[in-house]
């Protein structure tokens, strides 16, 4: 696999940021042709998958709850006085729920993940770069792009979608809250209406698409962190353009996303 | 002996070119068994790249490296990596994986070289190994915990844990005080006499060549500029090898 170099300087020109803008596109592209090639040969590297959705799962679970937490409440108490105005309060849990399980929860969740997630793989695949311990494992007879990149990417695509489901359920308790200090609704009659609003046509692409942004904060951070070069300075450029450029990919995929749910679902529109 | 079949390492006009930089140009080499060369150079001559040209890291863009009379870059990975079996690599910053254990660091080759070995065998290698390089109390510290000397050796023994036939050493003793210097050096020759090893180091440490070396060869303009022993080196009227050793023994 070779992929293009970036040009690395303090000043870059125009041209320079042009040509590292599609050579980025063409090494994702060739990085992510890498991965759909290697991740379905054996050895499956299962114990590492294992541990890094642990670790990925685990390291970000405080941060989730709380986001998803401050979003209900949030999204709840800004909602409430509009809906008090035309007396339609009733219609608050349903809001809620579908604004978190269509689109708030997966794309908050996921860049939260980008965050912390894309930027420590970038960091610790980066340093592990530029100290030679990638090229210590390819001499003890290990592929490092199967047993760091593939397991990574797989762990993230495959965590994300929990979290996510995670953060909705949290972020509906979180409207709940918002609801029962000003008005007195039932947790029973609270629960009823967001199940009542929310059908299984609403929660399926708001979960896929979950997939897909795990996949692009896997892919991104491993890529920036395989191609760091240039000592702990590219370390530190590693992390960082990972989470801006999932961060990027993650809405740009949304939209993308959107139009092809409303495409198969229409009646979501 | 003949002398075809003791040469282990073959190097046929190997080149390599970063950009507009060449920094190996055209090189032949030829190691034999049980021979330990020290590569001189001054800093970016190309001395690191030699070594991982060797063990098939980089690819040169013209040129054949020989190892047992097999052309490295003509095979497969899978042929390739049963040829690393034989090949230890010690890298110039020790190259400890940061999230392993030394107990880790040490299994990882063994396991993945010979994954029929039993979970109590390589247990046993790993230790018999860390007591050659005489850390054996340290098997369970990350490498966080290990200063700079325990970490070139523990990266040592992780280079030799599957009993290459061929070491590759990228400056074994940069960064380290002359006394450590010296007993990483002596320990370097001692395993390589107790395990009979051939032997590729690379450095500008006098010290260590000095005691590790049995003909040294110099890089310079990307070219084998000098060979020699070591003292045919040192003893040298050229000029510029007069100014290279002396700056060394000033260092010292």
């Amino acid at each position: 696999m070779r992929l293009p170099r970036l040009k690395q300087s303090r000043r870059l020109s125009y041209t320079d940021y042009l040509y590292n803008f599609f050579a980025t596109i063409t090494g994702l592209t060739i990085f992510n042709w890498e991965f759909i090639k290697q991740a379905f040969l054996p050895p499956y590297e299962i114990s590492e998958i294992k541990k890094h959705m642990d670790e990925l799962g685990v390291k970000t679970f405080g941060i989730v709850s709380i986001t998803g937490l401050i979003i209900g409440l949030v999204l709840a108490m800004q909602s409430q006085p509009v809906l008090q105005r035309f007396g339609a309060t009733d219609f608050l849990p349903g809001m809620v729920a579908l604004s978190v399980v269509r689109e708030l929860g997966p794309v908050i969740t996921a860049l939260i993940f980008a965050g912390r997630v894309s930027s420590g793989i970038g960091a610790e695949l980066g340093s592990m770069r530029v100290t030679e311990q990638i090229d210590a494992m390819e001499v003890s007879a290990v592929n490092p792009f199967k047993f760091l990149v593939v397991t990574r990417i797989i762990a993230t695509t495959m965590i994300l979608p929990i979290l996510s489901v995670y953060v909705i359920i949290i972020a509906i308790f979180g409207g709940y809250i918002a609801v029962i200090i000003t008005e007195n609704m039932n947790i029973h009659y609270y629960i009823d209406s967001v199940l009542r609003s929310v059908e299984f046509g609403d929660f399926i692409p708001g979960v896929a698409k979950t997939f897909v942004f795990g996949y692009i904060v896997g892919l991104v951070g491993c890529y920036k962190g395989f191609t760091a070069e240039g000592g702990t300075e590219g370390v530190g450029r590693a992390s960082t353009t990972s989470v801006v450029l999932s961060s990027l990919l993650i809405l740009i995929f949304d939209m993308i996303l959107v139009k092809i749910s409303l495409w198969i679902w229409p009646t979501l529109g | 002996m003949d002398m075809a079949n003791s040469r282990l390492v073959e190097i046929k006009n190997l080149s390599k070119r970063f950009d507009e930089l060449i920094v190996l140009d055209n090189i032949s080499l030829e190691v034999y068994r049980a021979e330990n060369l020290v590569v001189f150079g001054r800093s970016g001559q190309g001395k690191s790249v030699l070594l991982k040209c060797i063990i098939g890291l980089m690819h040169p863009d013209s040129g054949e490296v020989l190892i047992n009379g097999q052309n490295i870059f003509e095979l497969s990975i899978s042929q390739l990596n049963k040829l690393r079996k034989n090949i230890g690599f010690l890298f110039q910053g020790s190259a400890l994986y940061d999230s392993m254990s030394v107990r880790e660091n040490l299994s990882f080759p063994l396991k993945r070289h010979f994954p029929e070995m039993k979970h109590s065998d390589i247990s046993d290698k790993v230790f018999s190994t860390l007591e050659l390089v005489g850390l054996e109390d340290a098997i369970d510290k990350m490498p966080s915990e290990l200063s700079g000397g325990m970490k070139k050796r523990i990266a040592l023994a992780r280079s030799i844990i599957t009993d290459p036939q061929l070491m590759l050493y990228d400056e074994p003793t940069t960064g380290l005080d002359p006394i450590t210097t010296k007993e990483i050096s002596e320990l370097i020759l001692n395993l390589q006499k107790k395990l009979n090893m051939t032997s590729i180091a690379v450095t500008h440490d006098l010290i260590c060549a000095e005691i590790i070396a049995d003909r040294a060869i110099f890089l310079k303009d990307a070219k084998v500029a000098y060979e020699g022993s070591i003292k045919e080196l040192t003893d040298s009227k050229d000029p510029f090898l007069k100014n290279f050793f002396s700056n060394e023994i000033i260092k010292v």
